[in-house]
């Protein structure tokens, strides 16, 4: 069923029960992947896939229900449920945006999807490369190509219509390494672009999962800590929530009532760029079609504005920051950032490393889904890295857990380095840190 | 559903081009959302997700394709994707004869969520909300969630297997947060069985708001846990996520089955204590992993994974089965449509054993006695693992004392199979969703308490 079908039945249908206000919330998404084991394809998928949530305000409450079978009883269905689900709200703070005055121009990118023929070649290639870069590399070992692309559509009862399309493509590597008894894995991934240098691909990969082999044991006790920008992006991504105004409102974020105080150190600068450069997926609008827009978050430590969406905003009595949000289709207006980036210091790893004189050098942190918590901002996870021993990078750990509470430790940060990466974008956030160093962090290990 | 003759149409379309077996998965599922916060209803969502997935095998490869447009053409277009990409040329025009099947229900619902008046489900939430908020004036905040899926799917494959089933899943989750002097702690409890709302008879919502005011309370009171190696006894319920995350993983097939598993040509030998039996059972009765047929179409089994310590069974699926040499174990699930299906664990727990829980307790002079568990993860290459501890104790002398807060455990799943050294006797399991290769599926996790000689807590 073509969108403008869709739209007239459930406008029809809204009109017929009375809905006058109502946003219709649609995307719809492709994707082809390809996997090799060994030195054949050992798995091709390809997959349209879209969604549409109708969300209506009655006496200012809001009432949402999706699908994703567009058959014209299925629509009228959904109108009724969603009034209905709106009747046994109890708070009436919903908003049905009527729009921005301006939104800023999306800077134009193309996006040609990979053919599966040239998706196939790639994986292929990169795969060859990965065992011919290392006498170990083992079976098990994995190459992967894939390209995804995505469109949302906003249609609202005020006349309000918005959209935007998306796509990229990228490389896995997924190297086995088999060292006599010991076997190690790991995996790198980067942008797909036609012109890819496999071969550094490759290299990068392997390189990154040899260095795991003969990882030792390390004492508990407090040390010196560099976490590489890698895992920091990851922990900053469990404590994102923490910065959206839903859940200081919540009582549920340590942030509430500090926006204008000092909550980090000096050194950290934390943006949110929905435009960013190297951001595969930009935006000029939010879940709730408001104008999406930079901001920073946090200057020279202190903490400038949580992040809001409507109905936050309006609680709080300010504007919104234009970040309302959506896990999905079917999911309720939330709130998240888009590339939110502790920006990079002026210090080299190795700066780095010489400044933590004796410490760890943290790689790979795991299972912060549980062994992080968003709410008491204590973290203890399972990681991995190297001994830095008199300034320098020595031989590889593993086993051991870090500990801390994520609030204190960005007080406690004392360096940054000078780059930055941004992470595989999760739903529509990205996440981006340079390594930090941090002293005296809780271990244990041996 | 779709009929008969289209999807034998498609099945045909799908292997015609060299492939060995084709099958369509076919899904219409119903969830539903009801959240309270600041003791309103805050949030009720529901959603339609349909859709099909067709998959090819050439071999141990496979073409997978997936799509929401179910129209005849939409299915068509879909089916020949998948041939395509399999081979250039029609080589077969095969006829399939699809001969439907009925498995028995063994999961019944009585009180469908759907159906049910929205007043019965927000009262739910409201007895789980007043009973945490009554239990001390330090709770600060309650979320709790009524998650609600009705299940149906529809499979059909080149072997001529059409079969049905509709399965339902209710769970509370109850999120709890305790506040004093400018700091916050949690406390969680979120129950679930595979029935409808008739699962609230046998968890109380107030027992479940109760359960979670609990633990945020404690956790507010206790301090940092200590770093560092030490005996710890795990208890009975969602502490089985140790097993879950340190052993489960490495026993599923699509590791297994590429070499990716430390768990590989061990069948057979000794890889834990003598105390330890371990057991996945997709068919207990209306248990939160249970289903009457698994993603692939299989009746669901009882798998004995370890006994006694030794290596019994794997966890495998179709294509696992095709990579190992060895028959499928009804572990087969997936997400949804967009979802290759793969092996996972259904319900999984280590067995009763041999010893007194007050034995274990008694037996530790100085240890960590982990109350509540959160949630893991595991490497199944290396095995190394780590999962988070939401309430745990020192234990001294004997003795279960002061609450620690903020610990995890890390360790091998080799070696910490191996220093299971007591088994206690009150099995019992919890709920818990896991993400792996084929989405998220619902699992649960068991055991009776535990004793581990030594494992690395991470605290400060």
């Amino acid at each position: 069923m073509e969108f403008n079908e869709i739209k007239a039945i459930l406008a029809d249908e809204a009109k017929l029960r009375g809905v006058e206000e109502y946003e219709l919330y649609y995307t719809s998404g492709t994707s082809v992947s390809t996997e090799t084991l060994k030195d054949e394809i050992s798995s091709f998928s390809s997959g349209t896939s879209g969604g549409l949530c109708f969300r209506c305000r009655i006496d200012g409450k809001i009432g949402y229900a999706a699908t994703e079978l567009f058959e014209e009883s299925e629509l009228r269905d959904l109108v009724s449920r969603a009034a209905e689900n709106a009747k046994n709200i109890e708070k009436a703070e919903g908003i049905i945006f009527s729009g921005s005055p301006e939104y800023e121009k999306l800077p134009a990118r193309e996006y040609i999807p990979a053919s599966a023929a040239e998706l196939k070649r790639a994986a292929l290639e990169l795969q060859q490369k990965t065992y011919g870069t290392d006498a170990r590399v083992t079976d098990g070992t994995q190459s992967c190509a894939l390209t995804a692309s995505r469109e949302i559509r906003i249609v609202n009862s005020h006349g309000l219509e918005l959209s935007n399309s998306m796509g990229a493509s990228a490389l896995y590597a997924l190297p086995v390494i088999k060292d006599g008894e010991e076997s190690q894995q790991d995996f790198v991934m980067e942008l797909y672009n036609g012109k890819n240098d496999m071969e550094a691909l490759a290299k990068r990969a392997v390189d990154k999962t040899v260095a795991k082999l003969g990882a030792g044991n390390v004492k508990t006790g407090k040390y010196n800590v560099v976490i590489d920008g890698d895992e920091m992006r990851s922990l900053l991504s469990v404590y994102s929530v923490a910065f959206t105004a839903k859940q200081a409102q919540s009582g549920l974020s340590l942030l509430a009532g500090k926006e204008g105080e000092k909550i980090a150190s000096d050194i950290i600068t934390l943006t949110d760029d929905p435009m960013r450069d190297e951001c595969p997926c930009i935006t000029n609008f939010d879940a709730e079609g408001v104008a999406a827009r930079r901001k920073t978050v946090i200057d020279k430590g202190v903490l400038k504005t949580l992040l809001y969406n409507l109905e936050t905003a309006a609680k709080a009595g300010v504007e919104s920051t234009g970040n309302a949000s959506k896990a999905g289709y079917a999911a309720p207006v939330g709130t998240s950032p888009y590339a939110f980036c502790i920006e990079a210091g002026d210090k080299t790893l190795d700066e780095l490393f010489a400044m933590a004189e004796n410490g760890i050098y943290i790689t790979e942190v795991k299972g912060l889904h549980a062994g992080a918590n968003a709410v008491t901002g204590d973290f203890s996870v399972e990681s991995a890295g190297f001994l830095i021993e008199n300034g320098k990078k020595t031989r590889a750990i593993k086993n051991f857990t870090v500990a801390g509470n994520f609030f204190e430790l960005l007080k406690s940060i004392t360096a940054l380095s000078d780059k930055i990466e941004l992470g595989v974008p999760m739903s529509t956030t990205a996440f981006g840190s340079p390594a930090v160093l941090v002293p005296n962090m809780s271990v244990a290990g041996e | 559903m779709i009929e008969k003759n289209l999807l034998e149409e498609i099945l045909g379309i799908a292997i015609s081009t060299g492939a060995d077996f084709a099958e369509v998965y076919f899904e219409k599922t119903r969830n539903g959302n009801i959240r309270l916060l600041d003791s309103k209803i805050d949030t009720i969502t529901d959603n339609t997700i349909s859709g099909v997935g067709i998959r090819a095998f050439v071999g141990t490869n496979t073409v997978f394709a997936s799509t929401s447009d179910l129209t005849r053409n939409g299915l068509v277009a879909c089916a020949r994707s998948v041939a395509e990409a399999v081979g250039d040329a029609v080589k077969a025009n095969v006829c399939i004869r699809l001969t439907e099947r009925i498995f028995p229900n063994i999961h019944p619902a009585r009180i469908v969520p759907a159906s049910a008046e929205m007043k019965l489900k927000t009262d739910l939430l409201r007895e789980a909300d007043s009973a945490a908020r009554g239990y001390d004036a330090r709770i600060a905040q309650v979320v709790g969630t009524l998650i609600t899926v009705d299940h149906t799917i529809q499979i059909a494959n080149t072997e001529g297997l059409l079969t049905s089933d509709r399965h339902l899943r209710t769970r509370m989750f109850c999120n709890v947060t305790a506040s004093d002097k400018g700091e916050n702690q949690s406390g969680n409890f979120g129950p679930g069985r595979g029935m409808g709302l008739e699962v609230f008879e046998i968890f109380k919502p107030c027992d479940i708001g109760l359960r979670a005011a609990q633990q945020a309370v404690t956790n507010l009171t206790a301090d940092y846990c200590p770093a560092g190696k030490m005996t710890v006894a795990i208890e009975n319920g969602f502490g089985g996520v140790i097993f879950h995350a340190a052993c489960g993983h490495s026993l599923e097939a699509p590791s297994v089955g590429i070499g990716t598993s430390q768990m590989c040509g061990k069948m057979g030998q000794k890889i834990a204590n003598e105390k330890v039996t371990a057991i996945d059972d997709g068919t207990i009765p209306g248990a939160w992993g249970s289903t009457n047929i698994d993603d692939e179409g299989n009746p669901t089994q009882r798998n004995v994974l370890i006994e006694n310590g030794i290596l019994k069974s794997y966890m495998i699926d179709r294509l696992g089965s095709r990579r190992m040499g060895m028959p499928m174990t009804g572990n087969s699930r997936r997400e949804n449509y967009l979802y290759e299906a793969t092996s996972r664990m259904t319900n999984t727990y280590i067995d009763n054993g041999p010893d007194k829980n007050e034995d274990i307790i008694a037996s530790i002079e100085y240890g960590l006695y982990a109350k509540n568990m959160g949630g893991g993860s595991v490497n199944p290459l290396t095995g190394d693992f780590n999962f988070a501890v939401s309430e745990g104790y020192i234990v001294r002398n004997g003795k279960i004392c002061e609450p620690v807060r903020g610990a995890s455990l890390i360790g091998n799943g080799s070696q910490i199979l191996m220093d299971i050294d007591m088994v206690g006797q009150n099995l019992a399991t919890g709920q818990g969703m896991c993400g792996s290769a084929s989405g998220s599926v619902p699992t649960d996790v068991g055991q009776p308490l535990i004793r581990v000689s030594s494992i690395t807590v991470g605290g400060r």
